[in-house]
């Protein structure tokens, strides 16, 4: 048995760690499970920092088997264990009930109400949810009496810190002003900010801009265009009272994140400066495992249990076999979906709490015949593999790749992307935390692979480093800075 | 051979396939033998020169496909360059290089590419040099007083290689000078440097100045204005210049300026990927015609296609052609 220790905080390891230990060699002492099978066994323990998860306490992913592994008497199994959901004294019955085939599935028929089939992760129902929580942000809001930055770590919004904001203004007028100096300086100097919230930034940038730019006398600020984008109609127009002040510079165009240039094509080359904040971990994601110099991609199925299934259909009175219909009906038009709109939010809130992953791995194939998200070709992989820890599993961050990517080509020779961020920067992380998804207020967490994206930074010509975030204290918040590279 | 009005050319490189990037970064991991790599740069030039040919153009070239990149393949021939060789991850990156002595004439050896060209088409064929200006602002200078005494040894050294290209059968040379637009403040000596490098060279010389296409973007933004009136001392046949990207704008400094220079006009755009149809073209070449005479006017790409898949390189080139046909009809008219 090979036990994954993927996490560092003492507090729980220890316990937790040998309690699965003597589990496993007691159920392999009382003959439960095989030696074969024992010798065959990787356990994964985890510390899920988000509290609502799409993890059960222990989890098995199943794999669909190569040749090789049909051949074998006990194929591998995976098990997953959350440390932080484990309760103490339950963990051999959690075990026993995921691991024997014969329970795992008597388990799968009858306790689980699937609600999509087996298939990346990026297209799962849950980004619907995604999805319908800020489409309906307001809705979610008004029920919870918090709003969406209050669900984040330290209760607000990191783009928002006033320093950061005055020496990203600082940095802006610095390049304005060298530009000028050279003769270079453009009649519009554009700024496009992707994901705009309340605007609270763009207003606070936009003042402390308008005041350092008085300062020195410049008169820049009449060339600025401020862009807000955001591919939310609604967000676009409660952001507007932000930046009343400002609003002959600011343009509000709706706009899809995973593809900028799309909509913004006519300024190509033109943008000095691109912002975003909190939007990369947003972005639809899947995850792959790297082992034994093969590529396998994870799958995933939503599911409720069948028990939650039931409270939840008596609580909205509506039939527990409703209520994957009803499901579809609150993607479509939210909360109404339900002719109480009251229980319309109960529904839609009750069931993303509830909603689990179920996983397996798939497709198991040579690293060469992959195909990875544009922008990223298998033999960068292999580059980047080539000094990974075997067995890895991890994010591509196929959506913030694909956002990246599409958002380079509108930089300005002497332009750079900025993004506030969760990032991995650095393969090896991966073995020692875990980076989601996780579940804030409605909407999906992700950690970005920062590894992925300097790679495919790297070989479009473009530097990319990460600051962590200083302004404020234990913030995991880092900052990717892009510069075109010569 | 008679070339027909509008002549078409390429600015120099092709697309560089996926697979002969890899194998150039593997060449420089010193996984695979310099032998290895020349005869699969030799198939791959060969292929390049043929999807020119299919694709209709007048003049070809190389498609400079042995080249890792438009500074270092020269950098690495010209004596007295000290390069670091351990400064490069991917075979398209730039190495570090210094001068610490005074350049010494010697050959660049950059003939036997020339021949090789001649030896695998029948159509015209055009080899494209860097520029001293350009070389010069990636070497850092230890030894010289100035980047322009820098650039003139090293135009003093690639004179002779012109000299000897030309003896090799070169009729067609196309000097390239990217960083004038992003050193504008060094464009007078910029031009002297370059008469000395195409001094006594007998062949029909170009000078393609853009603004850079370092991993397929612009390097700098502005206006070609502060090349005139400098450039008009230049003494070379042809300006190749970008205008598909940028628009037309500065077109107008043809008729400010006249001169008797061909205009080489950018007429795609060579850092989108979407292939231009051949009337876009058509329009875009009836938009030169505004300002240069078709005699003294060659089509051509913005800048070399090296950043485009293959397939959208060869379909551009394609257009190109069929739009410039289009217009040379309506002028036979």
């Amino acid at each position: 048995m090979i036990l994954n220790l993927n996490y560092t905080r003492r507090d729980s390891a220890a316990s937790t760690s040998s309690e699965v230990v003597s589990t496993f060699l007691s159920l392999l002492e009382e003959k439960q499970i095989t030696p074969s099978q024992f010798a065959h066994l990787h356990i994964y323990l985890d510390w899920l920092q988000y509290k609502e998860n799409f993890r059960e306490p222990v989890s098995v992913v199943e794999s669909e088997e190569g040749e090789e592994s049909q051949e074998s008497a006990s194929p591998r199994m995976d098990v997953r264990i959350d440390t932080r959901q484990i309760a103490p004294g339950t963990l051999r019955g959690t075990v026993e009930q995921a691991i024997y085939p014969e329970k795992r599935e008597q388990c799968k028929r009858g306790d689980r109400v699937y609600l999509e089939e087996f298939g990346s992760f990026r297209a799962s129902i849950a980004w619907d949810f995604n999805r319908l929580y800020w489409q309906r942000l307001k809705d979610w809001e008004s029920v919870t009496g918090r709003s969406y930055e209050k669900e984040l770590p330290g209760g607000s919004s990191d783009g928002h810190q006033p320093q950061a904001i005055a020496d990203s203004v600082e940095r802006f007028w610095k390049l304005l002003n060298e530009l000028d100096k050279q003769g270079r300086l453009p009649q519009e100097a554009f700024i496009l900010e992707i994901g705009v919230g309340l605007a609270t930034r763009a207003a606070l940038w936009l003042d402390q801009f308008c005041a350092l730019d008085q300062q020195h006398g410049t008169n820049y600020y009449p060339r600025i265009r401020f862009l807000l984008a955001d591919y939310s109609l609604a967000s676009l127009e409660r952001s507007r009272p932000a930046v009343q002040k400002h609003l002959e510079l600011c343009s509000f165009i709706a706009l899809d994140a995973l593809d900028p240039t799309r909509t913004l094509s006519f300024l190509r080359h033109k943008i000095l400066y691109v912002h975003s904040s909190n939007m990369y971990d947003n972005l639809s994601d899947e995850e792959v495992v790297w082992r034994d110099n093969r590529i396998y991609w994870v799958e995933a199925r939503a599911y409720l249990s069948a028990h939650n299934t039931e409270r939840i259909a008596h609580e909205c009175d509506i039939s527990a076999a409703d209520v994957p219909r009803m499901i579809h009906r609150l993607l479509e038009v939210g909360a109404e979906a339900l002719p109480d709109r009251r229980k319309g939010m109960a529904f839609w809130m009750q069931i993303w709490k509830a909603m689990r992953l179920e996983e397996k791995l798939v497709d198991a194939i040579d690293l060469p015949e992959a195909t990875f998200p544009a922008g990223l070709s298998s033999a960068q992989m292999e580059d980047i593999l080539k000094d990974a820890p075997s067995d890895l599993r991890f994010h591509l961050s196929s959506g913030a790749l694909e956002s990246f990517r599409n958002t380079l080509p509108l930089l300005h020779p002497r332009g750079y992307l900025q993004v506030q961020d969760i990032f991995v920067t650095n393969l090896h992380e991966y073995s020692m935390g875990f980076y989601g998804p996780g579940k804030l207020g409605g909407s999906i967490v992700n950690w970005v692979n920062g590894a992925l994206v300097r790679e495919v930074a790297e070989r479009g010509g473009y530097d990319v480093h990460f600051v962590p975030f200083p302004y404020r204290a234990g913030s995991k918040t880092s900052t990717l800075y892009t510069t075109r590279r010569e | 051979m008679t070339l027909p009005i509008l002549p078409t050319t390429m600015v120099g490189s092709y697309s560089m396939p996926s697979w002969l990037e890899r194998l150039k970064t593997e060449y420089f991991a010193r996984r695979i033998s310099r032998h290895d790599l020349d005869e699969i740069h030799d198939s791959a030039v060969r292929s390049a020169i043929k999807d020119q040919e299919m694709a209709g153009l007048d003049i070809v070239t190389d498609g400079e496909l042995r080249r890792d990149n438009m500074i270092d393949y020269f950098l690495e021939r010209l004596p007295g360059i000290q390069i670091d060789r351990s400064s490069k991850k991917f075979y398209y990156d730039f190495y570090d290089s210094e001068v610490i002595g005074k350049i010494p004439m010697a050959s660049l050896g950059l003939v036997d590419d020339f021949k090789f060209l001649l030896a695998n088409t029948e159509r015209e064929a055009k080899i494209c040099i860097t520029g001293p200006h350009s070389l010069c602002k990636r070497v850092r200078n230890k030894h010289y007083q100035s980047e322009e005494a820098l650039a003139t040894d090293i135009a003093r050294v690639m004179n002779m290689e012109l000299k000897e290209l030309v003896k090799a059968g070169a009729k067609h040379i196309q000097i390239d000078e990217p960083y004038y637009s992003g050193f504008p403040e060094d464009i007078s000596w910029g031009v002297k440097v370059l008469n000395i490098l195409v001094d006594g060279v007998k062949a029909e010389i170009g000078v393609h100045i853009c603004y850079g296409n370092r991993y397929g973007k612009p390097s700098w933004e502005g206006s070609y204005r502060y090349l005139f009136p400098a450039i008009l001392d230049a003494k070379v046949r042809q300006l190749s210049l970008e205008f598909a990207r940028r628009g037309g704008e500065d077109l107008d400094l043809f008729r400010e300026f006249p001169s008797s220079f061909e205009l080489g006009a950018g007429v795609i755009d060579v850092k989108d990927q979407s292939i231009e149809t051949p009337d876009i073209v058509a329009e875009r070449i009836r938009k030169v015609l505004q300002f240069v005479p078709a005699e003294k006017l060659v089509i051509l790409p913005d800048c070399g296609l090296h950043h485009l898949p293959r397939d959208v390189a060869f379909g551009k080139l394609r257009s190109m052609v069929q739009g410039a046909r289009t217009v040379r009809k309506e002028l036979e008219h």
